[in-house]
């Protein structure tokens, strides 16, 4: 316990956030691994506030800027962390659960908010609430799994009064719950209205991340958007994400384009992911892969780019989850593409990239139809021409052959034939019309498949 | 016209009309012969009615389906012998309507004093010959009346109850009386209220509409009726509470069990722990769902039975009943809703199923499944599509019903209408509810492809066996529907349509259909 009041008083001494939180940590770091046992063996229930009181006054009292209010604050927040203390070692021991652990940290939140609120604790100590945030999400996680692990005692009086079950909130409920409360620490930054040297705002966007990730998890990430507007009603008086951490930056730049991608505005999303993709430490794999993960079907859709060999090299997963579907598309082989596509529906579905994926199939198919332009060749010239000039009309029998011959010899009528062409016409993948009389399709002789060369 | 396969049909699609709102409206001027003179002289028909079930035919199925709770019959006013046939007006007639629409049931109000009201308010305005002066559009409903008698009463009660007994005035206005006697078969309704009902209040409105109209005036009293409201369902309650235990009992937080031997019960949202004596035990509720079945294929009053399966839901939730009981529950109840167009009610129940499969229960699995997929390509719901592929077994998408809604899915992210409207003329059980409800939204957007992919023209016949419809009529009609006549030309052998001429005419309209997707969609 001392040694926790003195690492108090040096982080108070050098105004460091981060030292500040370390002394808040409920796992013990590993070059002392038995941190949180001694804190909890130091003292007991009785006597906890006398003694966080003495502890801090005899090592703190001294430092500039902890005035009586503070330490008051102060001694409420670590009565509360070793409260939590005592149930994550009695967790540790099989004597508690997570749903206490989660209990008593949420406990422990409130009074660190009502620390800023009540008893003035200062901006550069909001790395505390970043902690306590990161393990109030992580607790309500934990606590999730645990009670569905035991159904049925969980739900308490409230659902006697309804008509209905609500399965959603019997499954989240710690989490949503949790949502709550991080959006308080929300508020808290975001309605600071402090100079901006000394301002909670810079707590900002790591509250932010905090709450995209739960809103991921809840299933609900739409929600993420009601957290973006109120930010952008407050732009005027924020720093600009450019004065953030990388480390923040790249999180927030990359959900806020996950966000755009299931929103199927895949040119915003472009653009914050290359982004994230830009900002992103060259050795953070996982988060690359990650943002890979989102970029690649972005690109397929916008700009009909397939990833290259050399990009997915260092990431083996990705390697496997779009390789073959980038070759099939490549080769316009629809069967392949749909064979492909079920393969690694699951790791697609999980990733919520597969409805994206599926759109790829336009292009497969464009390839096939631009394969049946290139072999009918080039018309006679006629008379005064120099330069060759392609076929342009081309019998929808051809192209029936092709599709037939590409959905592996299933036979495709000529209507769902024409179907098909008329979508690539609709979607400006292929130029021209179906003159359905004649049985032909009469194809621009400039630029009939934008973009592709021909 | 021949050769149109209309055995393949889904019987919704040739037996049921779909929900109003999404069909467009029968043309009664238009007849396929005419089509074939040519289409000038049509002009575009009035744009689909608003999403009201009840809109259609609202006095008929009142009027042929008795209230099933009392013997009283909602549309007794109308059919008063007094004085031989009275023609009544329109707004009358409106006005009664208005008075049963389940929109505004209020609880506090039992159908036989709601009846009794109505049928008092029509029947002193005949006397008056008022029938046609008075403003009935803005007249309030009965169930504001009766809520107005029992404010008054209440504060009579308060009044006199130091010094009177509380029955002093019980022999008074014995039609009225006669009228409570419904009431007082009503447990919940409690017994100062049959005996007290305020005759001087009732008395001055029914016979000065203008007071009548100041009464329900929003501004001045609508707080205040809201506040009488949540007074009396308190005191309801509270009463219940006292008759059930004499002794107050703590609130206990396990599921309750009920003994209530009663049938039928009335929905009621609670608002306070529920009591044993009004709640139904599962024994009783297997015999309520035999009944509502029963009565359902005689009757099919969908509001009767909605509000039935509501409060039997209620009594499964506050026991904490889940097994296949609840499922088959849920499940009648969802195939109701969706067969009336409930997609409010129908969600509700889904969620539920949802849940009661999970826990490996049995049922139908499968079929809401299928439901569930296809109800989500109708919202656009991109994530629930997702979660619902994700929930998905390899066995599962290889059953009929939902390798349909899988395929109907795949189809229309791949714009390949050919394919979707094939699948739509072959929908398994009850799921061209579902697909009716955006059918002509994909109609429009094929039309949209259509009409930019061909060149000139095609066969307007060609229209109608691509995108679904039952005759070269129907299709003509959709495109005339949506200000396409000019695009149809006859000629000797066939009528063409001529898509190069249609620009971006479908553009607004599709874009307009994919926007406005209620999600809710409730009644």
């Amino acid at each position: 316990m001392n040694e926790l009041f003195k690492g108090f008083a040096r982080a108070y001494a050098e105004q460091n956030g981060y030292l500040l939180a370390a002394t808040l940590s409920p796992i013990s770091p590993p070059e002392n691994p038995q941190r949180l046992r001694l804190i909890l063996k130091s003292s007991n229930s009785s006597s906890i506030k006398g003694d966080i009181k003495h502890l801090i006054k005899s090592n703190a009292s001294h430092q500039r800027g902890l005035d009586h209010e503070e330490i008051k604050g102060w001694v409420e927040v670590y009565a509360a962390y070793w409260n939590a203390v005592g149930d994550i070692v009695a967790g540790e021991d099989g004597k508690s659960t997570w749903t206490k652990v989660y209990e008593s940290w949420k406990e422990l939140t409130s009074i660190l908010i009502r620390g800023y609120n009540n008893f003035g604790f200062e901006a550069w100590t909001i790395p505390c609430l970043y902690m306590i945030g990161k393990y109030l999400r992580l607790f309500a996680i934990r606590s999730d799994t645990e009670r569905s692990r035991n159904i049925g005692d969980n739900s308490g009086g409230a659902s006697l009064m309804q008509d209905d079950f609500d399965p959603e909130t019997e499954k989240q409920g710690q989490l949503r719950d949790c949502e709550q409360h991080l959006k308080r620490i929300f508020t808290l930054c975001l309605n600071d209205r402090a100079p901006l040297e000394e301002s909670r705002k810079w707590g900002i966007y790591f509250i932010i991340n905090l709450l995209f990730k739960t809103y991921f998890k809840l299933n609900s990430a739409s929600l993420s958007r009601t957290i973006l507007k109120t930010l952008s009603a407050y732009r005027g008086d924020m720093p600009p994400l450019s004065a953030f951490p990388k480390s923040q930056r790249v999180t927030f730049k990359f959900y806020e384009g996950v966000l755009f991608f299931l929103e199927e505005n895949y040119v915003e999303a472009e653009k914050h992911l290359v982004e994230a993709w830009e900002l992103c430490h060259k050795d953070a794999t996982q988060n690359l892969e990650r943002i890979l993960t989102y970029l690649i079907p972005c690109r397929l859709l916008t700009t009909h780019v397939l990833p290259t060999k050399a990009l997915l090299e260092p990431f083996p997963r990705l390697q496997r989850l779009f390789f073959p579907l980038a070759q099939c598309i490549r080769k316009g082989d629809l069967r392949a593409f749909d064979v492909a596509l079920q393969e690694g529906e699951d790791e697609f579905v999980k990733r919520r990239i597969y409805l994206t994926l599926e759109r790829g199939r336009d292009i497969a198919l464009r390839n096939l139809l631009r394969k049946v332009f290139i072999a009918g060749g080039f018309d006679e010239l006629k008379e005064g021409e120099t330069t060759p000039v392609r076929r342009t009309r081309v019998p929808v029998a051809e192209f029936r052959a092709a599709i037939c011959m590409g959905s592996g010899g299933e036979l495709v009528d000529t209507d769902e034939v024409e179907c098909l062409i008329a979508n690539m016409i609709y979607k400006d993948l292929m130029k021209g019309y179906i003159a359905r009389e004649r049985g032909i399709v009469v194809l621009s002789k400039k630029g009939a498949f934008p973009g592709t060369g021909v | 016209m021949s050769g149109w396969p209309t055995t393949q049909h889904p019987p919704s699609v040739s037996q049921h009309a779909p929900p109003p709102s999404y069909a467009y409206p029968p043309n009664p001027a238009f007849i396929p012969v005419q089509v074939r003179q040519g289409f000038s002289p049509y002009a575009a028909p009035p744009p689909p009615p608003p999403y009201n079930p009840y809109a259609s035919s609202p006095v008929q199925s009142q009027a042929t389906t008795p209230g099933t709770t009392t013997n009283a019959s909602p549309s007794a006013p109308v059919e008063q012998p007094k004085g031989g046939k009275t023609e009544w007006p329109e707004s009358v007639r409106r006005y009664v309507q208005r008075s049963f629409h389940p929109e505004n049931d209020d609880a506090s109000v039992s159908r036989a004093e709601l009846e009794a009201k109505l049928k008092d308010t029509i029947g002193s305005a005949k006397e008056n010959n008022a029938l046609y002066t008075i403003d009935w559009d803005n007249m309030p409903l009965p169930q504001a009346l009766v809520r107005a008698d029992h404010e008054a009463a209440l504060l009579k009660l308060r009044h006199t109850s130091l010094t009177t007994p509380i029955y002093a005035d019980d022999s008074f206005n014995p039609r009225k009386r006669k009228s409570n006697d419904f009431a007082n078969n009503d447990s919940s309704v409690p017994p100062w209220h049959s005996t007290n009902s305020g005759r001087s209040l009732e008395d001055r409105i029914s016979y000065s509409p203008d007071k009548r109209v100041a009464l329900d005036d929003p501004k001045s009293s609508k707080f205040q009726k809201e506040a009488n409201k949540r007074k009396r369902r308190f005191e309801n309650e509270y009463k219940a509470a006292n008759v059930a235990s004499p002794s107050p009992t703590p609130p206990t937080s396990g599921p309750i069990v009920g003994t209530s031997e009663t049938l039928e019960k009335k929905y009621l949202r609670l608002t306070a722990p529920p009591i044993p004596s009004n709640v139904r035990p599962e024994r009783v509720l297997r015999q309520t769902l035999d009944l509502l079945k029963k009565k359902w294929r005689k009757e099919s009053n969908y509001s009767y039975i909605c509000d039935q399966f509501k409060s039997m839901r209620q009594d499964l939730t506050v026991q904490r009943i889940k097994n296949e009981f609840t499922v088959s529950v849920y499940e009648i109840h969802a195939r109701i809703a969706l067969e009336k167009g409930d997609i409010g009610e129908y969600n509700q129940c889904q969620t539920q199923l949802r849940s009661l499969y999970a826990m490996g229960l049995k049922g139908n699995p499968i079929e809401f499944k299928a439901y569930r997929i296809l109800y989500f390509i109708h919202t656009a719901n991109r994530t629930g599509l997702n979660d619902t592929l994700a929930d998905l077994t390899a066995a599962e998408k290889e059953e009929k019903p939902i390798k349909h809604a899988l395929d109907v899915r795949s189809a229309l992210a791949l714009g390949n209408y050919h394919k979707f409207f094939q699948l739509y003329l072959d929908t398994p059980n009850m799921g061209a509810y579902l697909m009716d409800m955006f059918v002509a939204r994909e109609r429009l957007a094929a039309l949209c492809n259509i009409c930019k992919g061909y060149k000139p023209d095609i066969k307007l016949r060609f229209i109608t066996e691509e995108l679904g419809f039952e005759s070269d009529a129907d299709a003509a009609q959709f495109i005339i529907d949506y200000q396409g006549q000019h695009l149809l030309e006859d000629r000797t052998e066939y009528i063409a349509f001529l898509t190069g001429k249609a620009g971006n005419l479908f553009e607004n309209s599709r874009a307009l259909a994919f926007r406005k997707v209620d999600i809710k969609g409730q009644i």
